[in-house]
């Protein structure tokens, strides 16, 4: 046919190409694509969405019908949300709460864990079980009696209870510790115990095995550990609406949740706003994603 | 000093000074700040909160709360009788039957998304590794961005994307208030939650999956078994351990889950659920009080049903 007929050389390979789709394509393979593409676009979707509506300008943003795709890559409400809300002021708070969260949690959780998985002593399984007993409470329980404390506690030594970031990192310190010490314990335990050993008869006490051997072969997971207490730190909304009074002290969820009860109504802001603080989370989970996911299963965010 | 004295004095030094007491007296140091922070900070707040849903605790005595007076049942009886509590007919469910509803049903619509996604990913195809990450993103995103993204795609003007979408393809003729609309705010927020949560339950089928004996399905293969009776004799029944896990995990947290329906809906239009309502006694209407009365009848129902849970499910699961 082809060689009949060379003025549509390509009609021949078209065919074969729907005939190759034809061959290769059955009601299985059929079901798992759509489920696939359905799955992807749902997931995919609202954040395009989000990314998008935070180039769109207010024209574009409160026309009468949607943009889908914004003419430019317009930084209007960037600058609006920098400039007019200062919201570089409340990434630095974030961030202030965030990162020593994440450093005191690692330091905190290695030293318990080493503890759980290495040494024997009484009262381990109680305190482990208690320890866990944790993922029963809910946050809202605890928040009402850590109130009272802190502001019971502020009045007696004069400190301002609300307004103060070192008492939200004490609250994220206990809600990662457990699942932190959970996922390190669980690493150690994989670490040949052999290794150790031949580092205390060679004379080095507990405390330097640790430093010199353990840790260094542990470092996957203490950075998986240390992204894990960043990103609940990052994300947390309840403690810090409760515990956070003013403007300026306001870490990011907070910060966007007011603008969001803005009386006029600022889509773009809160979309542009939304997309500074998800970006992070998401690349540092894509580039770590194979360190990360044990995290995510062994304690869950607890979300 | 008699012999026996110093006997024992030299035995205790020696069980102070063994290796077996090192250690341990190493490893008590080692756990300390942990165990310090988490009980200081979740378990004896928890028992104070007991104390104080049987006080009158407000704004007023919150910085002398150890003299709050103390009013019995009071707070109780105040949460059971509050119309925002209890049932009151179809119309108006109240935030316990809510919280019951949303957490179950959210649950197993989770299950259920998530057994799905751990089927497709568990089958060979190019850039499954891209296509496993970008599954988890709902899962890993800040809350607060993901609740406002969905509250604007569900925006209730002629311009939100999804009445947008649906007018064009003439599905609805007027914009819905989607979240906004008693039935299907609650339907929604039950659809996000199981969008956004999805991954966990996913993660956890798939590494099971990946754990099944191949030669099982091999021998079924042999034995002329299609694909759905592989899927129901062999792979349910493998995964039912992981499924029972993922559901009480799940439950629990939902159950408890505060941000999602606060960022969605504020505990509006039939969508009030018990941590919604414990915020708004206490932080609202500054009734501490009440407040911890709710939390704690949350946390009752709670522990009853994982009773009833823990004495059938996995009984049942044992034999």
């Amino acid at each position: 046919m082809t060689a009949n007929n060379p003025t549509h050389p390509s009609r021949d390979e078209r065919l074969s190409l729907i005939d190759h789709l034809a061959q290769w394509i059955n009601w299985p393979r059929f079901i798992f694509a759509v489920t696939l593409a359905f799955f992807l676009t749902s997931i995919l979707f609202p954040f395009y969405w989000m990314v998008s509506s935070s180039f769109k300008t207010y024209a574009e943003i409160g026309g009468r019908e949607p943009v889908y795709i914004p003419g430019a890559l317009r930084p209007e409400a960037y600058l609006e949300l920098f400039d007019f809300w200062n919201f570089g002021a409340n990434i630095v708070n974030s961030l202030k709460i965030a990162i020593p969260t994440a450093i005191i949690a690692v330091i905190l959780s290695t030293l318990g864990a080493y503890a759980v998985a290495r040494l024997n002593f009484k009262g381990k399984s109680v305190m482990l079980n208690g320890i866990l007993i944790v993922y029963l409470f809910p946050g809202i329980l605890l928040i009402i009696p850590l109130f009272a404390m802190v502001s019971r506690i502020g009045a007696s030594i004069g400190f301002e209870v609300q307004d103060n970031l070192s008492v939200l990192i004490l609250t994220y310190l206990a809600q990662t510790l457990p699942v932190a010490l959970y996922m390190l314990a669980n690493y150690f335990r994989t670490i040949p115990a052999e290794i150790e050993q031949a580092g205390l008869i060679d004379g080095c006490s507990r405390l330097s095995v640790i430093w010199r051997i353990t840790l260094p072969l542990a470092i996957p997971a203490l950075i998986s550990v240390g992204i894990y207490t960043f990103m609940i730190a990052w994300n947390e909304f309840l403690y810090a609406l409760v515990f956070l009074n003013s403007r300026d002290l306001f870490t990011m969820p907070i910060k966007i949740n007011t603008i969001f009860n803005d009386p006029s109504p600022r889509p773009h802001v809160v979309m542009a706003a939304s997309t500074i603080m998800t970006l992070p989370v998401v690349t540092l989970f894509l580039a770590l994603e194979r360190f990360l996911e044990e995290g995510l299963t062994a304690g869950g965010v607890k979300g | 000093m008699t012999a026996s004295a110093k006997g024992s004095q030299l035995s205790f030094s020696r069980r102070w000074n063994s290796l077996e007491a090192r250690e341990a007296r190493l490893a008590w140091m080692l756990i300390l700040p942990t165990a310090v922070i988490v009980f200081g900070l979740i378990l004896f707040p928890a028992i104070f909160s007991v104390w104080i849903s049987f006080r009158d605790v407000g704004l007023k005595n919150l910085n002398d709360v150890f003299q709050a007076p103390f009013v019995g049942l009071g707070n109780y009886r105040a949460v059971v009788n509050d119309f925002a509590f209890k049932w009151q007919g179809r119309q108006s469910w109240g935030a316990a039957v809510n919280s019951i509803v949303y957490s179950f049903s959210s649950t197993i619509l989770t299950m259920v998304v998530g057994l799905i996604a751990s089927l497709l990913l568990n089958r060979p195809f190019r850039a499954r590794g891209l296509a496993r990450a970008i599954f988890l993103f709902p899962y890993v995103a800040p809350i607060v961005s993901i609740a406002f993204v969905w509250r604007w795609i569900l925006d209730p003007r002629p311009s939100g994307v999804l009445n947008d979408i649906l007018m064009k393809l003439s599905l609805i003729e007027l914009p819905k208030a989607y979240l906004a609309t008693r039935g299907l705010a609650l339907v929604l927020v039950i659809i996000f939650t199981a969008w956004r949560y999805f991954p966990f339950a996913m993660l956890m089928i798939l590494a099971r999956l990946q754990a099944i004996d191949k030669t099982m399905y091999e021998a079924a293969d042999v034995d002329g078994a299609n694909t759905w009776h592989k899927f129901l004799y062999i792979t349910i029944p493998e995964l039912r351990y992981v499924l029972g896990s993922i559901f009480l995990l799940r439950l629990i947290w939902t159950f408890n889950k505060f941000d999602d329906i606060y960022l969605l809906t504020g505990g509006g239009f039939g969508t009030n659920v018990l941590p919604v309502l414990t915020y708004q006694f206490s932080f609202g209407s500054f009734n501490f009080g009440k407040g911890a009365a709710n939390a704690m009848i949350l946390l009752i129902i709670l522990v009853a049903f994982l009773l009833i849970y823990v004495s059938t499910v996995m009984r049942s699961v044992e034999d």
